[in-house]
Formats: C-alpha cells, sequence, structure tokens
C-alpha cells in the first residue's frame, strides 16, 4: 500500500503544572496508507489526542518530522493541511444552519452558492440527513450532530480524516449503528481514517490496523488478529481484551508440544517451537480458547456471570494462584461450586518470551 | 404541593420589593405632568406644559413672574443633550473596539504579564468615580490639554472599555475553543476564522457590553464633571447644573423623557438579543 502519511520520531513534550517535563509523544513512527482505517487505542493520557492534533497542525513537533502524500507537513499551518478532523465535542457553529456547517470548508474556500449547495446536499444525503440543512445544530439529536459534524468533515474530499473518539458520546445501539456507517463511508469515499477510541472492541471490529499507544510510545502496530492472538507484551495483552497471563517454567518438551507449569503448579502445553527446558516464559490464554471437559487443569467454579448466549466463569486452580477467566456455553455444566478441568488447544496458545 | 401562606408572603415579597425600585421613578413620572410651577409637590392639575416648554414648543417665556421656574433656554438643554448623545456613540464605539479586542487577545493568545494585564483591566471599574475623575482632571492639566469634548471622551473610554471587556470576557470564556480549531481545521484562516465564528459567537457580548457602555456614557456624571470643559456640558451635568438652583418641574418632564429612552433601548436589545439566539 502507498504511503498516505509517514510519521518518524515525532515528539512533543509538555510543561506540567509540577514544573516536570512530560512527553505525550515520544519518539512515535507510523505510517498510514491510503485508503487504511487507523486506529489509535490506549489508556487516558497516553498521547492519542496530542497525536490527532500534531497530525492537524494544532500541536508543533518537539522533533520529528511528518509527510502527507512526501510532502512535508511541519511548516504548513492547520488552515493549509489537507486533513480534516471530526471533534470529539462536534464543534458545531451553533449560530449556523447545518446546511452553512456543512458547507464551511468550501464557503471558505471560495466555492460557488450553487456548487456548494450541491455538495452540501450531497454530503448531508451520504450521512442521512437529507432535509436537514434548514435546522440549527441545537435542534438536532446527539446522533444527528454527530453525523453533522461527519458531513463537515469530508465534504472538502480530504485525503486523510481524523477521529477523536467520535463515538463516545453516544448510547450503544446508536454506537454500533455509527460504526458500520463509518466504516461503509471509509470505504465508499475512499480516504484514510485514524481514529481515536478506548473501547477495545470498536478498535477489533473497524480498524485494518491498531495502533496500541502507552505513555508517548507505540507498544505494537498490527491487525487487530495480530494484536489480540499475538499480543507482543503483557501491557498490549492485557489492554486488548480478557486475558489470562501465565508465568511459566519450561518442564519438558515432547515432539511439538511443551509442558510449563507456574509457581504453583498449574501445568500447561505449548507450542514447543522455540521453547527449551528451564526457560521462563509468559502464556497467553483467552477466555475463549479453554473448554470444559474431563481432562485438563482442575479446578472450582467460583463466580458465574450470564452473557445470554455464553456464561462468564471465573475457576480457581486446585493448584493455586490467580483465577482463570472462561467463557463457556450456557447449560455445559459450570455452575457456581461445581468442579471442572479446563482443557486448551496447545496450538491456541501465545508465548511471550519474557516472564 | 403549593403552601399558601409561603405563596402569599413571596407574592408580597415580590411587590415590595419592584415597588421599592419603581417608586421614585413613578413618582417623577407623575410629578412631570403637575402644573404647579412654584411647588412641584403639591398636585395641581395636569399639564403637558413642561413637556412642550423643554421641546420649545410652548413659548412661555412671556409670563414673566415664573420665569424662575423654567429651563434657562431649551437650546441650551438640547446642546447638552446632542453633547451627551456625540460622547455616548464615540465612546461606545471606541471601547467596545477596545475591549472585545483585549478580551480576546487575553482569552486566545499567551504571552508575558497577561495575568497583570487581567488585574489592571479591572482597576478601572472598582476605583472610585471621584479619584479617576480628579486623576484625568490633573493629567489633562498636567499634559496641557484644554478640557473639551474630547476629554470627555478620552475619559469615558478610560473606564468604559473595561466594562465591554469584562462582558466580553466573560463570554468567550464560555466558547469551546474547539470551534476556532474546527474552522481553521476546515481551512479557514484566523482572519475569516475571527468574522465568521469568533465574533458571530461573541455577537450578544458584543452587543451587551455596547448598550452598557452606551448607557454608562449617557449617565455619567462625576467623572464628566471634572473633565468637561465650560463648552460643551452632557445631559447629566446640565441637570445637575439646574438642580444647585432649585428643582424645577421641568427636571422631572427631563428624566421621564429619559427614563422613556432607556426603556426603549433596553427593549430593543433584548430583542436582538432574542433574534440572535436560537
Ligand atoms: N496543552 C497541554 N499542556 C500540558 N499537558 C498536556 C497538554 N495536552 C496534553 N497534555 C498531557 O499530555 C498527555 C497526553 O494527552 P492526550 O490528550 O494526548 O491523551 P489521550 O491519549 O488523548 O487521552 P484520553 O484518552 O483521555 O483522551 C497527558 O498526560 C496530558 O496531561
Ligand atoms: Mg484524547
Amino acid at each position: 500500500m502507498a504511503a498516505l502519511l509517514e510519521i518518524s520520531a515525532a515528539r512533543r513534550e509538555f510543561v506540567t503544572p509540577e514544573g516536570g517535563r512530560l512527553a505525550a509523544l515520544d519518539g512515535v513512527d507510523l505510517t498510514v496508507g491510503a485508503n487504511e482505517f487507523v486506529t489509535l487505542l490506549g489508556p487516558s493520557g497516553c498521547g492519542k489526542t496530542t497525536l490527532l492534533r500534531a497530525i492537524s497542525g494544532f500541536e508543533v513537533l518537539d522533533n520529528g518530522t511528518m509527510r502527507l502524500d512526501g510532502m512535508d507537513l511541519t511548516a504548513l499551518p492547520p488552515f493549509r493541511r489537507p486533513v480534516n478532523t471530526v471533534f470529539q465535542s462536534y464543534a458545531l457553529f451553533g449560530h449556523m444552519t447545518v446546511a452553512r456547517n456543512v458547507g464551511y470548508a468550501l464557503e471558505v474556500a471560495g466555492v460557488g452558492k450553487a456548487s456548494r449547495d450541491a455538495q452540501v446536499a450531497e454530503a448531508l444525503e451520504k450521512v442521512g440527513l437529507a432535509g436537514m440543512g434548514g435546522r440549527r445544530p441545537g435542534q438536532l439529536s446527539g446522533g444527528q450532530r454527530q453525523r453533522v459534524a461527519l458531513a463537515r468533515a469530508i465534504i472538502a474530499k480530504p485525503r486523510l480524516l481524523l477521529l477523536d473518539e467520535p463515538l463516545s458520546a453516544l448510547d450503544r445501539n446508536l454506537r454500533q449503528q455509527m460504526q458500520l456507517e463509518l466504516k461503509t463511508l471509509q470505504h465508499s469515499l475512499g480516504i484514510a481514517f485514524i481514529f481515536v477510541t478506548h473501547d477495545q472492541e470498536e478498535a477489533l471490529t473497524m480498524s485494518d490496523r491498531i495502533v496500541v499507544m502507552r505513555a508517548g510510545r507505540i507498544e505494537q502496530i498490527g491487525s487487530p488478529r495480530d494484536i489480540y492472538r499475538h499480543p507482543k507484551n503483557r501491557f498490549v495483552a492485557e489492554f486488548i481484551g480478557e486475558t489470562n497471563l501465565f508465568p511459566v517454567t519450561v518442564d519438558h518438551v515432547a515432539g511439538n508440544i511443551a509442558l510449563g507449569r507456574t509457581a504453583d503448579g498449574v501445568e500447561l502445553q505449548l507450542p514447543a517451537t522455540g521453547r527449551s527446558v528451564g526457560e521462563q516464559v509468559t502464556a497467553i490464554l483467552r477466555p475463549a480458547d479453554f473448554t470444559l471437559g474431563t481432562a485438563g487443569i482442575p479446578g472450582q467454579v467460583t463466580r458465574e456471570v450470564y452473557l445470554g448466549s455464553d456464561l462468564y466463569i471465573f475457576v480457581q486452580p486446585k493448584a493455586g494462584g490467580p483465577e482463570i477467566r472462561v467463557i463457556a456455553r450456557d447449560g455445559a455444566g459450570a455452575a457456581e461450586g461445581a468442579a471442572v478441568h479446563l482443557a486448551h488447544d496447545p496450538t491456541s496458545v501465545h508465548v511471550l518470551e519474557a516472564a | 404541593m403549593r403552601n399558601p401562606v409561603g405563596w402569599a408572603a413571596l407574592t408580597a415579597f415580590s411587590l415590595a420589593f419592584f415597588a421599592f425600585i419603581y417608586a421614585p421613578l413613578f413618582v417623577i413620572i407623575g410629578y412631570s405632568f403637575n402644573s404647579n410651577p412654584v411647588n412641584m409637590m403639591i398636585w395641581e392639575h395636569f399639564t403637558f406644559d413642561w413637556y412642550a416648554g423643554l421641546l420649545g414648543l410652548a413659548d412661555r417665556t412671556t409670563d414673566v413672574s415664573n420665569r424662575a421656574a423654567y429651563v434657562e433656554s431649551t437650546g441650551q438643554m438640547l446642546a447638552a443633550l446632542r453633547t451627551s448623545l456625540t460622547v455616548a456613540v464615540i465612546t461606545t464605539t471606541i471601547s467596545t473596539v477596545l475591549g472585545t479586542a483585549t478580551a480576546i487577545a487575553l482569552a486566545r493568545y499567551r504571552f508575558r504579564l497577561r495575568g497583570v494585564y487581567n488585574g489592571f483591566l479591572m482597576l478601572p471599574m472598582m476605583m472610585p468615580d471621584i479619584v479617576l475623575g480628579i486623576g484625568l482632571l490633573i493629567f489633562f492639566v498636567t499634559i496641557g490639554m484644554n478640557l473639551s469634548m474630547l476629554t470627555i471622551i478620552i475619559g469615558h473610554c478610560t473606564f468604559l472599555a473595561s466594562y465591554v471587556f469584562i462582558i466580553v470576557q466573560a463570554r468567550i470564556a464560555g466558547i469551546d475553543p474547539a470551534l476556532e480549531e474546527a474552522s481553521a481545521d476546515l481551512g479557514a484562516s484566523e482572519w475569516v476564522t475571527l468574522r465568521k465564528v469568533l465574533l458571530p459567537q461573541l455577537a450578544p457580548g458584543i452587543l451587551g457590553g455596547a448598550l452598557l457602555a452606551f448607557v454608562i456614557s449617557m449617565d455619567d456624571l462625576v467623572i464628566t464633571y471634572f473633565v468637561s470643559g465650560t463648552g460643551d456640558t452632557t445631559l447629566p451635568v446640565f441637570i445637575f447644573g439646574m438642580i444647585r438652583r432649585g428643582v424645577k418641574p421641568e427636571i422631572n418632564a427631563i428624566a421621564t423623557l429619559i427614563i422613556l429612552a432607556s426603556v426603549v433601548i433596553a427593549a430593543l436589545g433584548l430583542w436582538l438579543r432574542s433574534r440572535k439566539t436560537d
């Protein structure tokens, strides 16, 4: 994929009120392809907004370079960058009609009224707000405002659209509907999206690639499957989805299966490739990787959470150690207090080299 | 559930409150129609004479015995009114521009001594008028400036800019800075953003500040008293001069007309505001 946006060694420091320095961006390298959907994911304060603001030009980098289509962005003020933003607060102009809000980019670019009106109608149509142009933003619902903000940001056909938690103010149903619509829109427009969210589920369902950030650094970049199945470290593993982490010592290797044992004595089967006896590693298993059966790790169900067709259970291993989180089918005999065995497929185990 | 006793008490209190505020105004309005030229406290009968006299419509100068009761000259009073209006219009314009620009600069740009500027802008509002008046007078005398309409205008601007600043600043504090960022993001230069986003958003505050400045300028007595020369006199200073030679019935008529003008201005302001917001 041709690189649309290339960021290298981006650094931005803030002076904290206490007088210290805080690197909101601490050497960020990121490449975004044309028509790619990239999601920035990370805990609060990790620098997601700062990165978006640096791309749109509202934060000036202390260090590093940023190119869009090969053009150096460093010296360009925000209003000259071919990048548009959907703000978290929507930032709609309350004194203008919806139509004028949407047509604002064309208005300031000096596009004639007739052509502007046609494009505004088309953009409103695209976001499902046809005929609402005469209203004021104050007369719209949250979801409708969100769509106006979206229409306003795409009307000038930017190469890159930045979205800072655009869905966080919406309720769950509307949110899921908008997720779908955003994805469809991104495809039909053929532009790249950089999308910020706190919601890992949202990140997994929408993205071509996910960028996991922590404290101004990028921890891992990869496809949703990559990030979920092959996290690079404990932070990523724990941040994306529910995870069971087992620090184990490799006990013996037989064929293509290695046996690992935790300090408490819980035994796990790992893929043998690259394992050597006595080595300390961390085994990662997702709750859905376990199946309830007659063989495997013996334990007792301590709590159950009903999820509809599935049951989320906490199993205390007999050998001791932290509870294991497991997703079981409802009716699989995993009631509270029941004695169970947790089996798993060795190949589904992801191994982190560090213990 | 309404508590009837509490409700009655609240009603009584509200009525008393409005009576307290408006009684003096109604007394003035009432007496402005009293024909008794000697003692306006004693009701004689209803008349429009004082208004007619003020506006130069009735020639009562022939009534020599009552000479002392009349405005010295309708012309003088109208000149004072004209001075007041001229001063008010010019100071309102200057102080609105200055106050608004300062509020925007202090709210949106970072520079050295920002906090200090903020403090200094509050000062003219809190300073007693008499101190400001004396200070201005001494200043003008020191730099050798003759007292005239210009000194009145300068004097008014010194503190009215602060009033406008305070009001616009309050408004700007409530405006999401993301609006201006959104404008820039969509391709608008700072100048276009100012014109199309920030100023329209600030409009109610600017309008409110301008109306306040206009009213205060029209109303100011103390500071104007110090910095007005012998030639140009504003209406309040003129009325003050009249009262010193005894309260005359025309004053009631002037006051009533001023009340009427204030009501019209206030109504205009409210109407403009209701049209602006949605
Ligand atoms: N203008 C600023 N001045 C000082 N510190 C700032 C400024 N803007 C951001 N920071 C700091 O930089 C860090 C990164 O902030 P940023 O807003 O990018 O986080 P974020 O990942 O978007 O968080 P959230 O998910 O809560 O929105 C935070 O620690 C924040 O306190
Ligand atoms: Mg943020």
